[in-house]
């Protein structure tokens, strides 16, 4: 073939620009640690490239989700142990005072204490985290747990065998303190035979003995109480004066996103850890009855109260089994985010950054030919017959 | 008849034909890097014989001709190839470009934009009465629509730029194709002859190279040494000494529209698909094939998209509810069933209804249900609203600028919306979190951006309360990252990564055909070169040659001359 002069330094031209190209393409792959650095290098796996990414952002707001996820399960692991320390206080008050070798001034001092455990617990109740209430379900812009009015309860009955009085309460309160009316039957009698006398101390001190009337009776401090049916002495009724504890949270659940496809609640209702709701397992109605009953001295009540406390305790402890099991599931979920983003990472690494030891022997490869071809270049244009002339 | 006169002839003639050698070889050399050249050779023929005693005897050397070197096949395959060569090459120039917009392999990309989207869901699921993280899914949400558009700009800039180059190259092709037919008329006349033109031919040869590199043609020889040039199609551009031109305009619908102007003002329309290879071709075929389908499929995306998050976010409520709100999506008749008023999203709406929930003070204090079917026109529902005895006591639908529009009665009561089946409020774009219906019109509604605090991370409960720490809504918009959009059933980010992956292919693909090209004409250029072109060296020796030839035709001068000195001295 004859080999022309055009295609002689086309051929070097072309060459030279060839092994140019290779060059700047492994100096930006060195230069930026990336394999590819346009899209047409490698369409395919830069689409893969793309998958990858993804995976690892939802992976690490996943991450971060399980952290919000976190620090509220443990939160309301902490407020309710914490609750659960006031529970197991008040039971052994309780317990103590169940037994006769307490007097009625003692059981007023206890129902103090239990008041402090009351505000306690409502206080834990009220737990926030960054300014949101954590037991108010969706309602975390308000307090979940709230005291209400001052009111007068049904009366507790505690009568003797063969008494059939019945006892209705009424009134608006208007004290100012939590208090238990106790009203004892003097002599045997329905209305207008039967006699009484009121206490406000649990019966250290008393009223003077007054008839049944067919009307209310006036307590004090605008608690009434009318008593029907007939009586036999030594019949006791507790009207006890309590603020109720109410529940102003709703019902939802609060939710995060553990994984496409799964979620967590990370929140424990107010209503039914702790109460509120007036239902078997309030916390809160369960110890203000156990503080009307201190109050009033009525060692009856205070076993009552004890039995419910202990079933609140089961309920409270199955609570925290639950939680636990939620803390757990989050700290099986970081390992297997930690272990997936490692994977991803070294994928991403794998596919999509430069192999510096491969490149840099490339880098080198095509150095050495790019140098042999300048030198072959050299040569062949530098031989001219015209030198030989 | 021999004698020494016929010797002086043979020697003159010998030095002036390898005069023309040397001249000849000069044009060669001179000639070395001018495109299109073909090597020339002189044809040396021997002189005529004449009869003499002693037998027929040569008269010496005489110049047939100069021959070109030129080889017709390769050069038409060379052509050829060149023209595809130019169509990839173009298209890989474009494709390149636009790839570059979709350059997902850096950072702030597209797909790390649609990732923090929706993670700022989740964030804002995390803390749905946050204002932090309002404000910052408002702000990921905006670079997100600014991703979109300017993807879409670009595209748009793109084509814009293409079809800047096809006047030009049009220009070109009419005067290659008029350089074409007047080189062919100067061929006929200065080979009338009988001589080969050949440096008119290789300018000839060079024009239709020129030309196959902007459009696909084929030509052919006629008898007479013209060259007729005709498109695929058989359109011709060159007739013998005549050429006709192309022109184009854009098309009602925007596309370019090409013309073949021919004889007597006749006008033919030329589709794309009967062009074949050359720049115009990839010009016209990028910007009006290839960039739309681009467009068209980033604009679906974006559609999907925008309603994908709108009509969740429409069944949500914010941490306060609305005490008056406007739609985004306007009707081009208020009185026309919504599924044919011109709204973007108007063929979604189904029979269904959606709730309407009053608070006073921010307690629920009403609600009713509205239905309706897609034949409702506005109008329609304007007057479903206010003829509710639950709502109208509250709030005042009405028109505005063709957009539904709700007013509350008094600055007490305020309204929310929820479980909408019908899918009107996302098409009205009430409640909704985007705006427009394009990549390039697509927006976070202002009302987003200016009070983050309506981001409908909560839901109204069927009691009508609704609570700031409520995050159901925002999950449920988090959660529609996995949620498959279109008639290909992937999700956004998926659809978005097959669109790029695609795109990726087609610019490689362009790339690696230009290539395949590239190799495949530089070896039909070194076989056309192998016969056409200057050898120096090739030159050099005959430049020896004829030289020598040149001083030998002398010394033959010399010996006739001593010839007639020895008759000469016989005479005196």
């Amino acid at each position: 073939m004859r080999v022309t002069m055009p295609t002689i330094f086309r051929n070097i031209q072309g060459n030279l620009q060839n092994l140019a190209e290779d060059l700047q393409k492994l100096n930006a792959s060195i230069a930026s640690g990336q394999k590819y650095q346009k899209l047409s290098d490698n369409p395919v796996e830069v689409g893969a490239l793309l998958g990858l990414y993804r995976e690892g952002s939802q992976t690490q707001q996943f991450e971060r989700n399980l952290i919000t996820g976190k620090s509220w399960l443990s939160l309301t692991e902490s407020a309710l142990e914490h609750i659960e320390e006031m529970v197991r206080a008040a039971m052994a008050l309780a317990n103590q005072m169940a037994s006769g070798t307490y007097n009625a001034a003692q059981r007023q001092a206890a129902a103090q204490q239990v008041q402090g455990y009351i505000e306690e617990i409502m206080q834990m109740g009220n737990t926030s985290l960054n300014g949101h209430y954590i037991f108010g379900g969706f309602r975390t812009d308000t307090p979940p747990f709230v005291t209400g009015d001052w009111e007068i309860q049904s009366p507790v009955l505690r009568l003797k065998p063969g008494s059939a009085g019945t006892a209705t309460s009424g009134g608006t309160y208007t004290g100012s303190a939590s208090c238990t009316f106790l009203v004892e039957i003097v002599s045997d009698g329905g209305t207008g035979v039967g006699t009484y006398r009121v206490s406000r101390d649990g019966g250290q001190t008393w009223s003077a003995t007054s008839t049944i009337p067919a009307g209310p009776i006036a307590l004090g401090d605008g608690a009434e109480v009318t008593l029907g049916g007939s009586w036999t002495a030594g019949d006791r009724i507790l009207i006890p004066v309590y603020q109720e504890i109410e529940y102003q949270g709703d019902d939802h659940s609060f939710e995060i996103a553990v994984g496409s496809h799964s979620r967590l609640a990370i929140n424990r209702l107010g209503n039914e850890t702790v109460g509120g709701d007036q239902g078997p397992n309030d916390l809160f109605q369960i110890l203000s009855r156990l503080k009307s009953y201190l109050e009033g001295n009525d060692v009856a009540g205070v076993g009552e109260a004890l039995e419910n406390l202990r079933s609140y305790e089961t309920h409270l402890t199955s609570i925290l089994a639950g939680l636990g099991a939620s803390l757990d599931r989050i700290s099986i979920k970081e390992n297997l985010f930690a272990t997936l983003k490692n994977e991803l990472t070294q994928q991403i690494s794998t596919r999509g950054d430069t192999d510096m030891v491969e490149a840099v022997n490339l880098l080198k490869t095509k150095e050495t030919a790019y140098q042999a071809a300048l030198v072959s270049a050299t040569k062949v244009m530098g031989l001219s017959l015209m030198d030989y002339l | 008849m021999s004698g020494i006169n016929s010797i002086l002839d043979i020697a003159a003639r010998a030095l002036s034909a390898q005069q023309v050698g040397v001249e000849v070889t000069s044009h060669n050399v001179a000639n070395v890097n001018t495109p299109g050249y073909s090597r020339q050779r002189v044809e040396f023929a021997t002189g005529i014989t004449v009869p003499t005693p002693y037998g027929p005897m040569g008269t010496g050397v005489k110049v047939q001709g100069i021959e070109r070197a030129f080889d017709p096949f390769i050069t038409a395959r060379l052509d050829e190839k060149t023209s595809t060569l130019m169509d990839y090459q173009t298209r890989s120039a474009a494709l390149e470009q636009v790839a570059a917009f979709f350059n997902e392999t850096q950072e702030a990309n597209l797909n790390n934009l649609l990732s923090e989207f929706w993670a700022a869901w989740q964030d804002l699921s995390d803390n749905p009465s946050g204002y932090g993280e309002r404000q910052a899914l408002v702000f990921k949400a905006i670079s997100l629509c600014e991703a979109f558009s300017f993807k879409a700009d670009q595209l748009v800039q793109e084509r814009l730029s293409l079809l800047q180059q096809v006047g030009p190259a049009l220009e070109e092709i009419n005067e290659h194709a008029a350089n074409i037919a007047r080189l062919n008329r100067e061929i006929v006349e200065t080979e009338a002859n009988g001589r080969t033109a050949n440096d008119l031919r290789d300018q000839r040869q060079l024009e239709i190279s020129k030309l196959a590199q902007l459009i696909g043609i084929r030509t052919f020889a006629t008898g007479e040494g013209t060259i007729n040039v005709t498109l695929i199609n058989g359109l011709p551009l060159v007739e013998g000494v005549s050429s006709w031109e192309m022109s184009y305009e854009l098309a009602p619908d925007g596309s370019v529209d090409l013309h073949w102007n021919g004889p007597g003002g006749t006008v033919k329309h030329i589709t794309t698909d009967i062009l074949a290879g050359g720049k115009l071709t990839a010009l016209i075929e990028m910007r009006d094939v290839v960039i739309p389908s681009f467009q068209q499929e980033l604009d679906q995306l974006a559609q999907e998209f925008i309603f994908l998050v709108n009509s969740q976010h429409t069944q949500g409520v914010g941490l306060t509810s609305f005490s008056q709100i406007t739609g985004t999506y306007a009707v081009d008749d208020p009185a026309a069933s919504l599924d044919s008023a011109g709204l973007p999203f108007g063929d979604r709406i189904v029979s269904g209804s959606f709730q309407i929930f009053v608070d006073d003070q921010g307690s629920p204090i009403s609600t009713s249900t509205i239905a309706l079917d897609p034949s409702f026109s506005l109008n329609d529902l304007v007057a479903a609203i206010n003829s509710d005895p639950a709502l109208n006591p509250y709030i005042t639908a009405s028109i505005e600028n063709n957009c539904l529009k709700i007013e509350a009665n008094s600055p007490s009561y305020t309204f929310g919306f929820a479980q909408d089946t019908s899918q009107v409020l996302a098409a009205l774009g009430v409640n909704t979190f985007f705006t427009g219906d394009k990549a390039y019109t697509f927006e976070v509604n202002p009302l987003l951006v200016n009070q983050p605090q309506f981001i409908a991370a909560g839901l109204i409960d069927a009691s009508g309360a609704h609570a700031v720490g409520d995050n159901r809504n925002a999950l449920a918009l988090a959660a529609l990252e996995g949620t498959a959009v279109g008639s290909e059933g992937l999700t956004v980010a998926a659809w978005y990564q097959k669109l790029v992956s695609d795109l990726g292919l087609e610019a490689q693909q362009a790339a690696s055909q230009k290539s395949f090209y590239q190799g495949l004409v530089e070896q039909l250029t070194q076989m056309r070169d192998a016969v056409s072109g200057v050898s120096l060296d090739e030159e050099l020796t005959n430049l020896v040659k004829f030289q020598r030839a040149y001083q030998a035709a002398a010394r033959l001068v010399t010996a006739a001359d001593e010839l007639y000195q020895t008759l000469l001295t016989i005479k005196k």
